[in-house]
């Protein structure tokens, strides 16, 4: 389809600020493994036009899966902008951003589309052999998806961008049983960059050991004792927290509304704490440009302990007089760009492990996590999926079913040593809509301000 | 052509589901409208069984020549795949319960003006009846949706679904303290959705939310709210109740059918047909004819719900409840629409006679909790403090424990009762929990 001629037609033809049309063709494999059956062996296609215009300084959207009907969406976006402009008391603006055209190619080494589909049935039924060698797994469930296609933005700027959609991802549950009842883990991983050369690392070994090993922990674990414990975070516990409790407060729609409003340019954490979104090695939220066009920057939102910086969109970026750094994004083309996170980290410090550890008569080491989720008010709760008491500065007994909480402008100032070490988690982020995002960080010591729950 | 009659050239069986739904609806965000929305989607999900492998295609289209090609693609997944011996077979021609379900098709021609004035008056009224306020964000707007689900075996079934829908979040701001965000939803099956108990109810909890008071204790009295129930019965107990888990024995309840589990005090069943339902439907998405099915009866478990494929190796059969998943195309099992039965005495009056206890109207982080065992530790959030039955303040705190020993301990369940549309569709109480364990998160 010709989309210049579409925008040409389209700036003749309504009397809009800005037109945006994002147009997308991808396919997909979704392969699902659950116990020794596979109920769904799915290919997808998905293809439409989401079509947004700011008209009367205000925005409209409209989206169609049917190439015939892109000119009726563009109407019926200006259509619903106007109806917008009857509900807003400042016209809505947009931040200048450098006009590109460009090409966003893949970098996985190993597309996907090029293995065999029996090969990924194999390994999936390899891993799942692997896992089930442990007699205490019941149940298992792996879910496998790659996408393949190309994703383009036109805008009444003169933006146009081809981008490569590709992405690997693989979700797994177990559920497991011993003599004093149920337990489960979870495990996600994912990528944009890599291919199927993920689960080279990624592979059968490596996947089995780690769910295993959270599974037992719950298994075996005892009930925690509720209340407020030092806590030694791992990465991936320290990703969700820079996600959940910190990220989300950063994002400029929710800053507005949240205590971080009037935080920016103040200490709100000791001066060495560095907290960022950005690009980084194997980033499931890596990306060149956002879903406006705008060159994804590295956002510092903490940097030595001051709050510095915040994720913004061309919208937000003018209401708040600074420049956009790429954080608008689009689950699909159904739906508009929102503000979301891509790769949210604590940033290594200079404390080694044992430093860490050292002086806890009695807390709690938290290494990974089943769900999180975080209010404007900046209270967080994070499920453990995998954790141990710490007993005298050592590792003792593993707890289950629990999960931490705290406010997470609280908790921050209680920060009181950060590891040298780094890991990194893929997970994805709902906020109405779903986005790969990655979380991660070093190990990190909170004195105070986190609370264990328990049923002790 | 008939499609069907196309597909059997390639399968033994074959199900074709289209799903159109269309949708107009506007966003509104810092107290203005931040966005007008119109979009419509097509999908089509083939499914298809050949020597008892199963493949499924999905594509963003009705097209004839789309979905025959489509069927193309999914013989060749069906190709790829491995036999299922225990797969018995796609349901066959279904007696539909003769329920009137009343649609107003007004909902389909609803412009995005109707809702931007909704929102518009909504907000101008929290602005001027309390000046800290803010509408964080919100929505609302019209959806309909007709569904159609064929199969190779004289299934053949369209079902329409049309409603409106308005929401807000608001916080408030005074002086150092940042309200919880407080949600409140109209949901209507007609197009006479109007703001006032959205406005009413966000602007009464605001007023104690302002006030934040420490939960300076390990255990207390907790009045649940509809929505925190939903949250926490959606991700403790609804998975136990899947014949999934029983035939593969990794639910508690898995043996305990006839046992009393809960309180007396405790009825749970879905009934798509209930007064307050949203969705009324007369068929899952298999085509199967839907039911009201009994889960516990005054505390006793009655049994599990099924899709086919499980109803039929665990020789139950179907109860009517496959759920399909449009990202997979598979279908799974769940509720329609799950009631919690409501007692006897309002929710007000209950609050009046609590000494001492807490208001808990939703949870952060329900979906952290564990579904095999039914344990949970969530913190409460918007939460408030009451003392000599009346609401004193807000707070937060954590709350953990098992559903099933929760359920055990009911001290009282509300005569009110509202849908809820969030965890699933159903239509949910307040209940008063006595003695449950807490530990304080605000100071």
């Amino acid at each position: 389809m010709d989309l210049d001629s579409i925008m040409d037609w389209a700036e003749k033809n309504i009397r809009a600020e800005y037109i945006e049309i994002r147009g997308e063709e991808i396919s997909k494999l979704s392969i699902e493994l659950k116990d020794g059956i596979f109920p769904t062996f799915t290919s997808l296609k998905l293809s439409g036009f989401g079509v947004r215009v700011l008209a009367d300084g205000a925005w409209g959207f409209s989206s169609t899966n049917r190439v015939e009907d892109l000119k009726n969406a563009i109407e019926n976006a200006y259509k619903m902008a106007r109806a917008s402009s009857l509900g807003r008391y400042e016209k809505v603006e947009l931040a200048d951003i450098d006009i590109v055209e460009d090409e966003v190619r893949s970098k996985m080494r190993i597309k996907p589309s090029d293995v065999d589909v029996d090969e990924k049935v194999s390994r999936m039924k390899e891993l799942e052999k692997e896992m089930k060698k442990a007699q205490e797994v019941a149940s298992t469930q792996i879910r496998y998806e790659d996408a393949s296609g190309k994703k383009v933005l036109y805008t009444s700027e003169g933006t146009r961008i081809v981008w490569d959609m590709d992405y690997v991802w693989q979700y797994i549950w177990l559920t497991g049983k011993n003599e004093r009842g149920f337990a489960s883990a979870r495990d996600e991983v994912g990528s944009v960059d890599k291919g199927w050369e993920l689960f080279q690392e990624e592979n059968v070994e490596v996947l089995s050991k780690r769910l295993l090993k959270k599974l037992r922990a719950q298994l075996n674990g005892v009930q925690p004792k509720r209340g407020e414990y030092p806590i030694v975070a791992g990465p991936i516990m320290v990703g969700i927290i820079a996600h959940e409790a910190l990220g989300h407060l950063a994002e400029a729609d929710l800053t507005i509304n949240s205590p971080f409003r009037d935080l920016i340019g103040k200490q709100i954490a000791p001066e060495f704490v560095n907290m960022s979104d950005r690009v980084v090695p194997d980033g499931f939220g890596n990306n060149v440009y956002d879903d406006e066009g705008t060159r994804v920057k590295d956002v510092h939102i903490i940097k030595d302990g001051i709050l510095t910086e915040i994720m913004l969109n061309r919208e937000y970026a003018a209401k708040w007089g600074m420049e956009p750094n790429g954080h608008a994004r689009a689950e699909n083309y159904m739906v508009a760009p929102i503000i979301r996170m891509r790769n949210t980290i604590f940033e290594r410090g200079d404390h080694t492990l044992e430093e860490l550890f050292e002086d806890i008569k009695f807390g709690y080491y938290v290494v990974d996590f089943r769900g999180g989720q975080a209010e404007l008010n900046s209270s967080f709760q994070v499920g453990v999926q995998e954790g141990y008491i710490i007993r005298n500065g050592e590792i003792a007994e593993s707890i289950r079913d629990t999960s931490i909480s705290g406010i997470a402008i609280e908790a921050l100032k209680h920060i009181s040593a950060v590891g040298k070490d780094f890991g990194l988690e893929m997970g994805r982020c709902g906020k109405g809509q779903t986005a790969y995002v990655s979380s991660g960080g070093p190990h990190m010591r909170f004195d105070r301000g986190i609370v264990v729950g328990g049923q002790q | 052509m008939n499609l069907i009659r196309y597909g059997e050239r390639f399968f033994d069986e074959l199900e074709i589901a289209i799903y159109k739904k269309k949708n107009v609806g506007v966003d509104v965000e810092l107290n203005q409208v931040a966005l007008s929305t119109s979009s419509q989607r097509t999908v089509s999900v083939i499914r298809g069984v050949k020597d008892k492998r199963i493949g499924i295609y999905i594509v963003d289209s009705d097209d004839e020549g789309e979905i025959k090609r489509g069927i193309e693609i999914a013989a060749k997944n069906a190709k790829n795949n491995e036999r299922d011996e225990r797969w018995t077979g796609l349901p066959g021609e279904q007696k539909y319960a003769n329920v009137d379900i009343e649609l107003d098709y007004g909902v389909k021609s609803l412009e995005p003006d109707f809702f931007v004035n909704l929102a518009n008056d909504a907000m101008k009224e929290i602005n001027q009846r309390d000046r800290n306020a803010m509408v964080a964000g919100g929505a609302s707007g019209a959806q309909w949706s007709e569904n159609r689900i064929m199969n190779s075996h004289g299934v053949d079934i369209m079902q329409e679904f049309g409603g409106t829908f308005f929401y807000l979040f608001v916080v408030g701001r005074k002086g150092d303290i940042v309200t919880p965000g407080m949600v409140e939803f109209e949901v209507r099956r007609d197009s006479n959705i109007t703001k006032d108990f959205v406005v009413n109810s966000i602007l009464e909890k605001l007023k104690y939310a302002y006030n934040v008071k420490s939960a300076d204790r390990m255990e207390g009295d907790i009045l649940l709210e509809p929505l925190a129930l939903a949250e926490l019965l959606y991700f403790t107990l609804l998975p136990a109740v899947n014949g999934e888990r029983k035939v593969k024995g990794t639910t508690p309840l898995e043996k305990r059918v006839g046992e009393k589990i809960f309180s007396e005090k405790i009825t749970i069943y879905d009934d798509p047909w209930h007064p307050l339902s949203i969705s009324p439907i007369i068929a899952d998405d298999e085509g199967v004819a839907a039911r009201k099915n009994m889960l516990f009866e005054n505390g006793v478990f009655k049994g599990f719900l099924w899709n086919t494929y499980w109803g039929n190796i665990s020789g139950e059969g179907s109860t009517g409840n496959g759920i399909r998943s449009l990202s997979t195309g598979g279908i799974g099992i769940g509720a329609h629409n799950l009631v919690v039965e409501k007692g006897r005495r309002k929710k007000e009056e209950i609050i009046g006679d609590m000494k001492d206890g807490f208001l808990i109207s939703a949870f952060q982080g329900a979906h952290s909790s564990n579904p095999d065992t039914g344990d949970f530790s969530v913190v409460a959030n918007p939460a408030f403090k009451i003392e000599d039955g009346e609401i004193v303040g807000s707070t937060v705190f954590m709350m953990s424990g098992n559903v099933y020993q929760l359920l055990k301990n009911v001290e009282e369940i509300s005569s009110t009762e509202r849908k809820m549309v969030m965890m699933g569709n159903g239509v949910y109480p307040d209940i008063l929990f006595r003695d449950v364990k807490i530990a304080p998160v605000s100071k």
